[in-house]
């Protein structure tokens, strides 16, 4: 018994089997955090890595997300407040006048799944709305989304008025029409093309 | 006594039977019995509770499958479309197909230095001339979401621009209620009236439904505009595959015409007998980039089906595409997709084809693109139109005459009957090379995209359109810059 079988089921997207590996490794007192970094966390490492080298496809990589999670339940309960703490708080939202939320929603569940803790606004918010709730739930991220390029400038008033508000929050945008450029131009903290991307962005930016 | 003359098979093409047919369909009725949509715009609300629908606990509309099936009957089987200048030139119903640009590209490859660059007001209307010019494209749309029109009324900008650069039929986008009714008054002067372009549309609106199952206002105000107004309408919502539907092309299917069914039956309780162009958009979410592709083999066998679903069932014009890549380039990719989506959508006879000349996954839009399409479309329509077989085509005198004679100087080449048939009996490409190797080096050694550069730049240049009046141009002018302007 190792923490590789762990690692293996993660790999094998078997949720069953990584739940009865967790509980056989607790049950033979194996260190938390062995289970934790040499089964749960590896396994996810390498899932990014064969993402990224165009081995696995996105559906794989939210359910080997999924799979590490229900191991984590597991021993949960037994960590440290500071093991278990989540990475930080990324308040979401496609921008006013948009409706588009594929996108949104993929890159949500992916920081959601690399351990963030997510608020999502839905479509169509008001600027203001991403502020207030920003401030409310002390997040660490505010993550626009816009498909149109008529709501581009809706991008650039949330920056705006998030600055003026004077939080201890990053802001980040994304969506097809969206750029580096534009990004630097609007004074966003960051940009990403895609969802795995988003979330490197966001652990460079919170990390 | 004469016997009747053998008929022509014009090949098409069949990807479902009847049973696979209804199956989809009751899936759709079932969808909107059972799972329901959010409707956010409260007219259209309680005029869908009035008509027999209901709710449930978490506030989702309920539809019968009777009143799909009365709108079903209630809308038109055949819509009719006219140039700009008041001629038929789209037959929408059964068989007959049309091909078209497609809207609101980001980005599109500048003809003169071939950067991918942010598109612009005139790129819009070059795109339209372009249109005006080709003989088998037969519609125009903006491929753009200029940089240089002011946001709040980009979509009236860019119809002013199509026609002030093209005289064929517009298939056009508008934001809410309040742009449409602006775009409807650019229409009206150039029909020569509100009741002159009921009679003789040229225009004809796409707007979207949100997959899975939500319509927000500004979408319902379009929608019960253009049916109050008779403005042929489709509705198709984003159910691709994996993305804004399941990952199963059936139930994608069965999600976006359940949708298209909603929007049809609020378009006939608003307006009975009201044009109502039908399908859903159902192509792939790519798994590995997360794209919603424009290219792939899926969006053309779910049309095909849609195509079939049409026959069988729904016996209305259906709303398609075809000609677009997801290729950055004009390549051989472009190529090869852009072939595949023209051939099968002819095939299996869709009727109004849009998004030729799109490119990047619809991100970007091609002048050369929509020109190498042209000439995919004219190589397919070929293909389509049969072979006739006849006394003449069989040319048994000719066969005879040549066989005999072939020491004695005769060749097919300098016959009569060649000469007679060669011209219209054969396809000559315009643009595929043919050439021998020689002659191909000798003139630059040009690939396909270096041809379509050089045509469309040329169309650009030298071809004429038609130009509206001195009057109603400057009615555009006021209308775009929110003065008054004299009526016709
Ligand atoms: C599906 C779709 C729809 C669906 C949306 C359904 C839904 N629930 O979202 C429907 C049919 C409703 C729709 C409607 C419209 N659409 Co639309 N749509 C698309 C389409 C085909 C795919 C979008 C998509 O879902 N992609 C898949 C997801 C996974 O990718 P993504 O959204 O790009 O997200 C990824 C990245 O961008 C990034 N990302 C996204 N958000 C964020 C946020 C942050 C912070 C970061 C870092 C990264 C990031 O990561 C994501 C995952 O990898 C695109 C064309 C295309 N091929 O992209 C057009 C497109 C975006 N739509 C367009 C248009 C014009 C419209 C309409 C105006 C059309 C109309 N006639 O009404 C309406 C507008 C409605 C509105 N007010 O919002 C245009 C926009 C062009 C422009 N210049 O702005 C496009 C490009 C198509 C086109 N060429 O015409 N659409």
């Amino acid at each position: 018994m190792s923490t590789q079988e762990i690692y293996n089921a993660i790999l094998a997207f078997d949720e069953v089997s990584v739940k009865a590996k967790v509980r056989a490794e607790l049950g033979a007192g194996t260190d938390i955090q062995t289970i934790l970094d040499d089964g749960l966390v590896r396994a996810m490492d390498i899932v990014g890595e064969r993402f990224s080298a165009g081995d696995l496809f996105i559906p794989e990589m939210l359910k080997s997300a999924q799979v590490m999670k229900a191991g984590l339940e597991l021993i949960k309960p037994l960590l440290t407040t500071d093991q278990s703490r989540s990475k930080g708080t990324v308040v979401i939202g496609t921008v006013k006048g948009d409706q588009h939320d594929i996108g949104k929603n993929l890159v949500a569940m992916m920081l959601e799944g690399a351990g963030f803790k997510i608020v999502d606004l839905g479509v169509d918010v008001e600027s203001e709305v991403f502020v207030k709730t920003a401030a409310e739930q002390k997040a660490d991220v505010i993550a626009l989304s816009s498909l149109l390029t008529t709501t581009m400038p809706a991008m650039e008033q949330t920056i705006r008025i998030t600055k003026a508000a004077n939080l201890a929050v990053k802001t980040i945008v994304g969506g097809a029409p969206v750029s580096q450029a534009f990004a630097h131009q609007i004074e966003a903290d960051g940009y990403s093309a895609d969802a795995p991307g988003t979330v490197k962005l966001v652990k460079e930016l919170v990390g | 006594m004469k016997q009747p003359a053998i008929n022509t098979f014009r090949p098409r093409m069949r990807v479902l039977n009847e049973e696979q047919a209804w199956a989809i369909h009751h899936a759709a009725l079932e969808i909107l019995e059972n799972t329901g949509f959010i409707m956010e715009h409260e007219p259209t609300r309680r005029m869908l509770l009035e008509a027999g629908c209901r709710t449930d606990q978490e506030d989702r509309v309920l539809m019968p499958a009777r009143l799909a099936d009365a709108a079903l009957k209630s809308a038109p089987r055949q819509i009719a479309l006219y140039d700009q200048q008041g001629r038929r030139a789209m037959s929408l119903v059964d068989d007959n197909f049309y091909f078209g640009t497609g809207s609101d590209t980001i980005f599109t490859i500048d003809l003169e230095t071939g950067e991918r660059r942010r598109t612009v007001l005139q790129d819009s209307g070059n795109f339209a001339k372009l249109v005006d010019g080709l003989e088998n494209i037969d519609f125009s749309m903006s491929m753009g979401n200029p940089e240089d029109a002011p946001i709040e009324e980009i979509y009236v900008h860019v119809f002013a621009a199509m026609v002030q650069n093209g005289n064929k039929p517009i298939c056009f986008i508008a934001d809410s209620g309040k742009d449409i009714a602006k775009i409807h008054e650019i229409a009206c002067l150039v029909a020569g009236g509100e009741d002159a372009l009921a009679r003789r549309p040229f225009i004809l609106n796409y707007s979207e439904a949100i997959s899975p199952l939500r319509f927000p206002i500004n979408v319902m105000e379009k929608l019960v505009f253009c049916a109050r107004k008779r403005i042929p309408i489709c509705l198709p919502s984003g159910c691709n595959a994996g993305g804004g539907g399941p990952s199963t092309l059936a139930g994608a299917m069965a999600l976006g015409l359940a949708e298209n069914l909603v929007g049809l039956t609020i378009h006939q309780l608003t307006n009975a007998g009201a044009p109502f162009l039908f399908a859903p958009n159902v192509s792939v979410l790519d798994m590995r980039h997360t794209v919603v592709s424009y290219g792939c083999t899926e969006w053309s066998l779910t049309q095909a089906a849609l195509a079939d679903m049409r026959d069988m069932i729904y016996k209305l014009p259906v709303w398609s595409f075809a000609g677009a890549t997801d290729a950055k380039t004009v390549d051989a990719q472009a190529g090869a997709e852009g072939m595949l989506s023209i051939i099968t959508a002819m095939l299996s006879r869709c009727n109004f084809i849009h998004d030729v000349g799109y490119i990047e996954s619809g991100h970007t839009s091609s002048l050369e693109m929509v020109t190498l399409a042209d000439e995919l479309v004219a190589m397919s329509r070929y293909f389509v139109d049969g072979l006739r077989v006849d006394e003449d085509t069989l040319a048994l005198d000719v066969i005879d005459r040549v066989a005999r004679n072939v020491g004695k100087g005769a060749i097919f080449l300098n016959d009569e009957h060649t000469f007679k048939h060669f011209k219209t009996d054969l396809f000559h490409p315009k643009l595929a090379d043919r050439s021998r190797f020689e002659l191909w080096h000798e003139n630059g050694a040009k690939e396909m995209q270096q041809r379509c550069t050089e045509k469309a730049r040329k169309i650009l240049v030298q071809h004429q359109v038609t130009p509206k009046s001195e009057a109603v141009l400057k009615g555009i002018e006021a209308i775009l810059a929110h003065k008054t302007y004299q009526r016709i």
